[in-house]
């Protein structure tokens, strides 16, 4: 962990609300798969820095990429290259996929694809088999395909059938297990309704399943007990510390 | 090198710069980006008599120059931080202040008797709504400050006792003195001024509790009114806390009458921000000539 004042090399949007922004720490961090960062927004007035997944990490340099939702990711995507932003990074614990875990299936919709791409990056270098089941709302949200095509198998899907298959990703990895193309391991980030349609589709198999959770944070880094989630052991567990990542069978989503 | 040390109710900080409660856990996390023992002190997250879960999410909000959070005092209890964390807190040579938060006024008697002569300060939460006080928090009458700073400081023989005030009052100075009455070995102030932010297409509070404690830069001039305030109507030492992000900032806190202050919500915007502070406290007295920060002290003179 470590909060470096980054330098913003370029900031473009990719898709429909979609903001991709490249900045250089100055020296080599190592993220791993599915680790944040927690970013400042580049204006004084947002005391709270936002916790982005790490999309890209190649040297010095590293891609987050986000939705413009609220004031502060409008901010983010107007920061010019050449200006500075503080950034604590990395954060959480992240992916990890086994030596035991061959096939990998990555189920991730939204703005989830983005943490999703770090673990392709990762991990089809290590010749991982990586089956990817990407959703979109639309053609108009596509994004990254250039990096999800380094999967082993990429299937994309559209909410209303603009482009890929008409269903959503859960819908699509489910009828491809149901094929017979049953992984080791699934990974999966997305909107919580998704996690939970995930969730319950894995109860009844006995297949390690990974999601990674999303919260409103403060620290990024477990001081402040802002960003919990419920365990289903009754506790509480900081999705920024102890997380981001859990084990599906872990959490109440 | 100015000496920042300063002295608190007889216990030694080496430098005014406290981390507040609830923004620095027990100090662990922080101590991993940094060596904490370079802090004056470490307010402790709220300590509560049993373990608590807090309140659902979200917990946090965020509105231009402040921030509103509404944790309900998640924590493993009192007895558990003294098994697992006072020993390792101990170790990093910073004053402890423990801050403790009860639903009565026997819990707080109960938390204080168990960390007596265990921690260098207590700090008492009175912000948190309390069973006595019909679900009100005891920190809003100054009868109820008064009871509550009596029945702790019953139960403190070895450790010194800090009252928390909460801004949320009618008169800063006169629940001061209630602190001070009831025994008080000093005061800190502001805790969180309790606001609300909308999600106006929702139509909802974003906070899960739909209120929460607003915080950071920009209750600066509130904090600093009423820290001088109290300060001025008391004997005991102030802490004084509210939108501190840099040194300057401490400074005026300091001017304005208080012994030392407490960094929070600054913890989230720059993680380094307190030890940054420390660093800019030395620079500004080396170049104003001051020899020790402790002169600074409620040196404000008035227009």
């Amino acid at each position: 962990m470590k909060e470096v004042l980054a330098t913003v090399l370029e900031n473009k949007r990719i898709a429909e609300n979609i903001q991709s922004l490249t900045f250089s720490t100055g020296e080599v961090i190592p993220v791993r798969a599915g680790q944040f960062l927690n970013i400042s927004t580049g204006n004084g007035v947002h005391l709270l820095r936002r916790p982005i997944a790490v999309c890209k990490a190649e040297g010095e340099n590293i891609t987050i990429c986000f939705q413009l939702k609220g004031e502060g990711t409008h901010q983010l995507a107007l920061v010019p290259a050449g200006a500075k932003l503080s950034v604590l990074l990395p954060l959480g614990n992240g992916f990890f996929v086994k030596e035991s875990e061959q096939k990998v299936a990555l189920v991730a919709g939204g703005v989830g694809i983005f943490p999703i791409i770090s673990v392709i990056w990762e991990y089809a270098p290590k010749g991982k088999q990586i089956h990817s089941y990407i959703g979109f709302r639309n053609r108009s949200a596509i994004c990254c395909l250039d990096e999800l095509e380094k999967s082993t198998a990429l299937t994309v899907t559209t909410d209303d059938g603009s482009y890929g298959l008409h269903m959503n990703a859960v819908q699509a990895f489910v009828a491809d297990m149901d094929r017979g193309n049953v992984p080791d391991v699934v990974l999966s980030c997305g909107p919580t309704p998704m996690l939970r349609a995930l969730q319950a589709a894995m109860q009844q198999r006995d297949i390690p399943c990974y999601v990674s959770l999303e919260e409103r944070m403060g620290c990024g880094i477990g001081a402040c007990l802002v960003c919990v989630c419920n365990q289903t052991n009754g506790t509480h567990a900081r999705v920024c510390k102890d997380g981001p990542v859990f084990n599906a069978k872990d959490v109440q989503l | 090198m100015a000496n920042l040390s300063v002295e608190l109710c007889g216990v030694n900080l080496k430098n005014p710069v406290i981390g507040a409660s609830g923004t620095v856990g027990f100090g662990r996390e922080f101590d991993e980006i940094y060596d904490i023992s370079v802090l004056g002190g470490i307010s402790t997250k709220g300590l509560t008599l049993e373990p608590r879960l807090g309140n659902p999410v979200p917990r946090i909000a965020e509105s231009r120059g402040v921030i509103l959070n509404a944790v309900g005092l998640q924590n493993p209890g009192v007895d558990s931080f003294i098994e697992k964390d006072l020993g390792w807190l101990k170790s990093k040579n910073v004053a402890i202040i423990a801050n403790v938060a009860g639903r009565t006024l026997e819990d707080y008697a109960q938390i204080c008797a168990k960390l007596d002569g265990l921690v260098d300060m207590i700090e008492l939460n009175i912000s948190c709504p309390n069973v006595r006080a019909g679900g009100m928090a005891l920190g809003i009458k100054p009868e109820n400050v008064f009871e509550v700073s009596k029945i702790t400081k019953a139960q403190l023989k070895k450790t010194p006792l800090m009252v928390k005030l909460s801004p949320n009052v009618e008169s800063i100075a006169t629940n001061a003195r209630a602190a001070q009455e009831g025994g008080a070995d000093c005061i800190s102030l502001i805790n969180t001024l309790t606001g609300m932010a909308i999600d106006i297409e929702r139509r909802k509070p974003i906070i899960a509790n739909n209120t929460g404690g607003v915080s950071g830069a920009g209750v600066k001039p509130i904090a600093v009114r009423m820290v001088y305030e109290a300060a001025h109507a008391v004997s005991i030492p102030v802490v004084g806390m509210g939108g501190i992000t840099c040194a300057e900032d401490a400074l005026e806190f300091i001017m304005a009458g208080a012994t030392a202050v407490q960094v929070g919500t600054a913890n989230f915007t720059d993680t380094m921000a307190m030890p940054k502070i420390i660093q800019g406290l030395n620079a500004w007295c080396d170049k104003h000539g001051v020899k020790n920060l402790a002169e600074l002290r409620d040196t404000l003179i008035l227009n």
